[in-house]
């Protein structure tokens, strides 16, 4: 009998150690410390090293660390220690040293999220810096800008952006005989060239889909379809969730007709059994995408351009999303801290950067500099300066507190929309229910 | 039952303690000290970054209140009783098969247990090609035979789907456990009984069944413990757009809560909610034990 009780409670205890162990962290967040005011400390006295985080792949790692040398030369006093992660890891790697009170010093912040961290409090914010360094936002470009400025400044800066354009196969296009989507086509236009463009073999199956894109998260094509249609996704005071409105629906019931009638486009079953890019997988003729995918398609075996993304009933709109720098507030070294996120959003920094050929720079000159315009990864011609252009008529991709509830409480109810399993007007009910419910939570 | 084994003597007693004292260490620092983090942590609101707010029971009450919690529960609880006596019997089953002198039994199997020790990720990637609904192999079969193919991972079959693929990967284990458990009845058991006329029908019934139990007592509960910790296949196989699943399971919001959602508290009362369901199948095991299982 004792030996049951004792082999019961060390089963209990490793059962609820290993449940527990996976979601807990036992360090307790320190009380927060009297806020260091922006004092104007000379910088230039003893040695600091401060840390940057930020997600990526190793090529891109080796980017940042040339970043750093750079700096480094110019600062001798001011070392920066570089810890680049994949994208999950990093988030949950900055969660944790949050945590433990020990947060890096800069570090990359996806613009989405920027306020759900803002509104926490853990940001440092960075007018009085900027304030210093007159004329300093004048050479970065004003879109991408606006969604970090709070109502007592900026609390980060973007330090590359992307815009979103139609990937086009030209083989596809020139086998089926079909015209290039030039500027001014329309997204009823995008649908015809999708249903010509879409191959059925003798058994009925899909070989080739004239259209494809990602309708779970908003960036790629549905904030877009809806934007130019006169609808919009979220309401300007980010209260009311927009994605039931009647011009949110004819977009949204453009692509289910261009997925269920046409069968033009794949639905998401088929869309998960080609793999995670259609476009590079040589499956799909029109694909929207942004930049950061140029590096993967320079490498495949067919000739391809890209186009600026259709216009609809009411406007061109394509979205403009950004990747930014923000400082810890309770870093120990502010000062170097502002001086490094200077330095990377300057033309030498920005030029650096340029060199991982995944977005377009922050600083204008740059962008507009060879360095951008003339990149040509796997000696590929690439027409850069459409991505420029398209900022002319770009929207801002929502920032706005508790947007990764919200997007996966529209994207999660959604979802069966596009595997064909559920009702697209009911459907998007529920969607805006569960999403206003996010907000109402928010406030 | 008598279980007392050979008492440590003179020296050995402290050696016995020098070499206990870095695993009691770690059980009493790690385990007790995560499980009353994990506690303390479920009655507040943590997001990390701000100190923790208490809150009471509120996250209790949000487990069975919002929707985006219980969904995960239901799920978690329907594949445990599917996937617990799916691995026992038939792990049980392929171990009985391949306890004989047959030609190529090592190579049999070999061929069980390989799932144990293939990458999960890799392996759910071969599933998602046999399941796939238009190019999958599952189907291409489906067709050839005249019926029409089948949605193997839209919602309705989703959770069958991914029951299957962790059944097949959780039998070699069980197969291990069943064989020894097989090898140790005496062969002359057997002999005896169908001496006496018993047919195979009985032998299993009588013989087999019975001996077996404390296996079966065992692999029921590790089973059970896996089932609830049950991921790695799932999310690979149902995964969609920012880290999304069709099909979650409470391990997997817990994680999506703590690190994608920044709450800490909720995920932690997930955590306790698992633990305590864990906990209260073991004492239906134990009282289950008492009952039926037969030890010699």
């Amino acid at each position: 009998m004792k030996k049951r009780i004792f082999t019961f409670l060390s089963i209990f205890i490793i059962a609820t150690f290993l449940l527990a162990g996976c979601a807990s962290q036992p360090t307790q967040a320190p009380a927060a410390p009297a806020v260091p005011v922006a004092t104007a400390q000379p910088t230039a006295v003893q040695p600091v090293d401060i840390t940057f985080m930020a997600w990526g792949a190793p090529e891109e790692l080796a980017v940042w660390q040339k970043l750093a040398d750079d700096f480094h030369a110019i600062n001798p006093n001011i070392t920066v220690k570089m810890d680049v992660s994949d994208w999950d890891s990093y988030w949950t790697k900055l969660d944790t040293l949050f945590a433990g009170g020990t947060p890096p010093d800069v570090f990359a912040m996806d613009a989405p999220m920027y306020k759900d961290w803002q509104s926490k409090g853990v940001l440092l914010n960075l007018q009085p810096y900027i304030d210093k360094t007159p004329g300093f936002l004048d050479g970065l470009y004003p879109e991408p800008l606006k969604g970090y400025k709070m109502e007592d400044g900026y609390y980060g800066l973007p330090r590359d952006f992307q815009t979103i354009v139609m990937f086009y196969n030209k083989d596809m296009f020139d086998k089926a005989g079909v015209p290039y989507p030039k500027q001014g086509y329309t997204w009823n236009d995008l649908r015809e060239m999708a249903k010509k463009l879409t191959i059925v073999n003798s058994e009925g199956k899909v070989d080739q889909y004239g259209f494809s894109c990602d309708l779970w998260d908003m960036e790629i094509c549905w904030s877009e379809a809806i934007w130019s249609n006169g609808g919009d996704v979220i309401s300007s005071d980010y209260i009311k969730t927009m994605v039931g409105e009647p011009k949110a629906r004819e977009a949204w019931q453009m692509f289910h007709d261009m997925i269920f009638v046409d069968k033009s486009m794949p639905d998401t079953v088929a869309a998960q059994e080609l793999g995670s890019d259609l476009f590079q997988a040589g499956k799909v003729a029109l694909w929207p995408m942004g930049h950061w995918a140029i590096p993967g398609y320079s490498t495949v075996n067919f000739q391809w351009d890209v186009a600026p993304m259709p216009t609809g009933a009411a406007a061109q709109v394509t979205s403009v999303n950004s990747a930014g720098f923000v400082a810890a507030k309770d870093s120990k070294h502010p000062d170097a801290a502002w001086e490094f996120i200077k330095y990377a959003l300057s033309e030498k920094g920005q030029t650096r950067l340029t060199e991982m050929g995944l977005a377009i720079p922050m600083q204008k000159s740059v962008a507009e500099s060879p360095a951008f315009l003339n990149q040509k990864p796997g000696g590929r011609t690439i027409n850069q300066q459409l991505f420029l252009d398209s900022v002319v008529f770009s929207h801002m991709k929502p920032i706005f507190k508790g947007y990764s509830l919200w997007a996966d409480a529209v994207g999660n109810t959604v979802a069966p929309i596009w595997s064909g399993e559920a009702e697209l007007n009911a459907t998007l009910d529920k969607a805006v229910q569960a999403a206003d419910a996010v907000l109402a939570e928010q406030k | 039952m008598d279980t007392s084994g050979i008492k440590p003597l003179g020296m050995e007693k402290f050696w016995l303690g020098v070499l206990l004292a870095p695993t009691i260490i770690g059980l009493i620092f790690g385990a007790f000290g995560s499980v009353l983090a994990t506690l303390l942590i479920s009655f507040t609101n943590w997001d990390f970054l701000r100190p923790p707010v208490w809150t009471g029971l509120a996250n209790y009450i949000a487990l069975f209140k919002d929707e985006k919690l219980l969904t995960p529960l239901v799920n978690t609880l329907k594949f445990t009783a599917l996937y617990v006596p799916g691995v026992v019997a038939i792990s049980l089953a392929v171990a009985i098969l391949l306890n004989r002198k047959i030609r190529g039994v090592g190579m049999f199997r070999t061929a069980y247990y390989l799932p144990v020790v293939t990458s999960a990720v890799a392996a759910a990637l071969v599933w998602q090609m046999i399941y796939g609904r238009d190019a999958g192999l599952l189907n291409f079969i489906i067709e050839k035979l005249g019926f029409a193919p089948v949605c193997w991972f839209c919602e309705k079959n989703a959770l069958i789907s991914v029951v299957i693929v962790n059944i097949w990967g959780a039998i070699g284990e069980g197969m291990i456990i069943f064989l020894a458990g097989l090898q140790s009845i005496p062969r002359d058991y057997y002999e005896a009984a169908t001496v006496d006329g018993a047919d195979a029908g009985q032998l299993f019934r009588r013989i087999t069944l019975p001996l077996i139990t404390p296996s079966i007592f065992f692999m029921t509960l590790i089973t059970t413990i896996n089932s609830f910790q049950a991921y790695e296949y799932i999310y690979m196989l149902t995964r969609r757009g920012q880290g999304d699943s069709s099909v979650p399971v409470v391990v997997f919001s817990i994680y999506r809560n703590a690190f994608n959602f920044h709450r800490m508290g909720q995920a932690s009362a997930m955590a306790i909610e698992l633990a305590v369901i864990v906990a209260a199948l073991m004492l239906l095991y134990f009282w289950l034990e008492r009952r039926y299982v037969v030890y010699e």
